[in-house]
């Protein structure tokens, strides 16, 4: 177990040094950073000062130790456009909001999930299990961003019952539903559909028929003893969405004005910010890298056939 | 009189074949069984509204007119009404079709061709080829997708081009790592053992061997991958990183409605089930070929 741990980790830093390689690569070798990150009307002295400060006119290798050097030590550059405020400064102060968001829209879809995927396995070909099959189908085909518009239409423009815009700390709770709920509707239909087919395997397994035999209610069957089971494979699947999860985040934040990293992301890149759209990308890889380690670890223990054949 | 307990076999006349169970008809009948009829007929629409958008267009799609803007949808002139510049949605659907299709296709191309080339180079070579291409599987598997695509397009300059092979060169990861397993499994059949018994050389093998029999697979993930393409295509354009305007993306129609979803509800209708039919087409009718070139799977 401890060696597969300590492999397990090995790798998870060989595919973040991998990432920091292709950040690097990408910001060096697609032309001049520096007329990215100045304005066109920039002066000489600025462009002087951008290249010292920056150590752009040094030779590649030498950019390549100082990139890591400094990665090693947290510091990602100033910001361009706040203040020259630490990069990573400007990263953990929006950090909050996308966590908030993230979790919300998890949870929702997690619970809904659940829920309608139990039901639509106990009552396999039924109408509600048509019907949810056909709302996952077409759950999975729709644009996070398209969800997010037509909710405004809904809701905001229509019903006038939610804000649209804004983040925590100026709506409070009320501004998290529309975004989490456009969030989490990404994943409502994955989750239902795991659930529905992992939930029928549990059904037909012994121990559940051995409970019924002795007489347990058919309620407190699924809900208390099949629903536990049936239920992992959600937390498996979660690494595999986490990915995507940040991808839809981006994208949610946007549309929301949600003040978070992924809108932070996309406003960096429209000012040529790269710091810090360079920390926003680093660290969502890492936390992909590490989450993934934390559930390769934790079914290595559950499941010590993993650890051998890993 | 007693009754014979068993009864007499009855003569079976060999019945005539209706016409309908022979030739072409059947044929059809056999290879569309089960198919998503919708979808395909959908997708087949989007592809020729891609290829003869100027045939099919009421109006130009990117000629402005002042004094029509924000119609709603009517029967009379604008069907899905105008928008804020006052051109006509259906136009710019019709040409948006183009760029969804043709993202959609082309993303699939580059990234299968990618993908199965890593896979193939993997499967066969094994030793440390496969060591370090799998690492550089799973280290493009944990890259924010969508964020490095928003920052390299960013660097890059959008372009129809540049969307494409951002697209393409991010998402080859699920192709390496299925037909990788699919070629390890090949490569331990007995034909291909006694083809390399026999002195057939590696090339041979992966030509003659090993490519025609993942065709099968490559085309079902290729089709289910065109609708994320086409997703990510409108994700990109949504966040004003994908073609540049004025060219009508399904993508950017949406960005544009967004200003205009408190006074105009057809600007973001439309564009979105385009979108939504489009991803939903390539999703059933990969599912569909994956059921249909399984055998395992297939139900006859």
């Amino acid at each position: 177990m401890r060696g597969y741990i300590a492999r397990r980790v090995l790798q998870g830093i060989v595919t973040i040094w991998l990432v920091t390689l292709g950040v690097f690569s990408v910001l060096r070798l697609t032309g001049d950073p520096v007329s990215y990150m100045l304005p066109p009307d920039a002066s000489k002295e600025d462009r002087a000062r951008l290249i010292a400060l920056y150590g752009f006119n040094d030779p590649l290798w030498k950019q390549y130790v100082v990139f890591n050097n400094n990665l090693l030590h947290g510091r990602f550059g100033p910001s361009l456009r706040w203040d020259s405020r630490d990069a990573l400064e400007v990263f953990l102060s929006r950090l909050p909001a996308t966590l908030a968001l993230t979790g919300a829209a998890m949870s929702f879809s997690i619970i809904v999930g659940i829920v309608l995927g139990a039901v639509a396995a106990t009552r396999p070909d039924s109408l509600f299990d048509r019907v949810a099959k056909g709302a996952a189908i077409l759950g999975q085909s729709m644009p996070v961003f398209w969800v997010g518009i037509l909710l405004i239409l809904l809701f905001t423009v229509y019903l006038e019952w939610l804000p649209s815009a804004g983040g925590l700390d100026r709506l409070g709770l009320k501004g998290l539903i529309l975004p989490a709920f456009t969030l989490g509707c990404l994943f409502v239909a994955a989750h239902m559909r795991i659930v529905r087919s992992s939930m029928l395997d549990v059904l037909d397994a012994d121990y559940i028929k051995m409970v019924r035999a002795k007489g347990m209610p058919r309620r407190t069957v699924i809900w208390k003893h099949a629903l536990k089971n049936a239920s992992i494979p959600i937390f498996t699947l979660f690494a595999v969405n986490f990915a995507q999860l940040i991808s839809g985040a981006v994208v949610t934040e946007t549309i929301f004005a949600w003040p978070g990293v992924g809108r932070l992301l996309v406003d960096s890149v429209f000012v040529r910010d790269y710091p810090v759209a360079q920390t926003v990308v680093f660290f969502a890889a890492s936390f992909i890298i590490v989450i993934n380690i934390v559930v390769d670890i934790a079914y290595a223990w559950l499941d010590p056939r993993v650890r051998i054949a890993g | 009189m007693a009754r014979s307990t068993t009864p007499a076999p009855e003569l079976v006349l060999p019945q005539p074949v209706p016409a309908h169970k022979t030739g072409l008809v059947a044929w059809g009948r056999s290879v569309f069984r089960g198919a998503p009829v919708f979808s395909l007929c959908f997708l087949t629409l989007a592809v020729a509204c891609a290829v003869c958008a100027p045939l099919l267009a009421p109006y130009d799609p990117i000629q402005t007119n002042r004094t029509q803007t924000l119609v709603p949808p009517s029967l009379s002139a604008h069907l899905l009404g105008t928008d804020h510049l006052g051109r006509d949605i259906l136009s710019r659907l019709i040409y948006g079709a183009r760029i969804s299709v043709t993202v959609g296709f082309l993303a699939v191309f580059v990234s299968g061709t990618v993908g199965t080339l890593i896979a193939v180079v993997s499967g066969v070579v094994r030793g440390w080829a496969d060591t370090v291409l799998m690492r550089l599987t799973d280290a493009f598997l944990a890259l924010p997708f969508l964020m490095v695509a928003v920052l390299v397009v960013s660097l890059l300059g959008p372009s129809l081009v540049n969307v494409v092979l951002v697209i393409g060169l991010l998402r080859w990861m699920t192709y390496a790592r299925t037909i990788r397993s699919e070629v390890l499994r090949l490569t331990e059949m007995d034909f291909v053992r006694l083809a390399r018994a026999a002195g057939a050389r590696r090339r041979r093998l992966i030509v003659q061997h090993i490519l025609p029999n993942i065709v099968n697979t490559l085309l079902v993930l290729g089709t289910l991958e065109v609708g994320s393409a086409v997703i990510t295509e409108a994700s990109l354009s949504f966040l004003g990183l994908g073609v540049p305007r004025p060219l009508p993306s399904w993508g950017t129609m949406l960005a544009e409605a967004q200003t205009y979803v408190f006074t105009a509800w057809w600007l973001p209708v439309f564009p979105g089930i385009a979108i939504t039919l489009l991803v939903m087409a390539s999703n059933l009718i990969g599912d569909w070929l994956r059921d249909r070139l399984d055998p395992t799977r297939r139900q006859l």
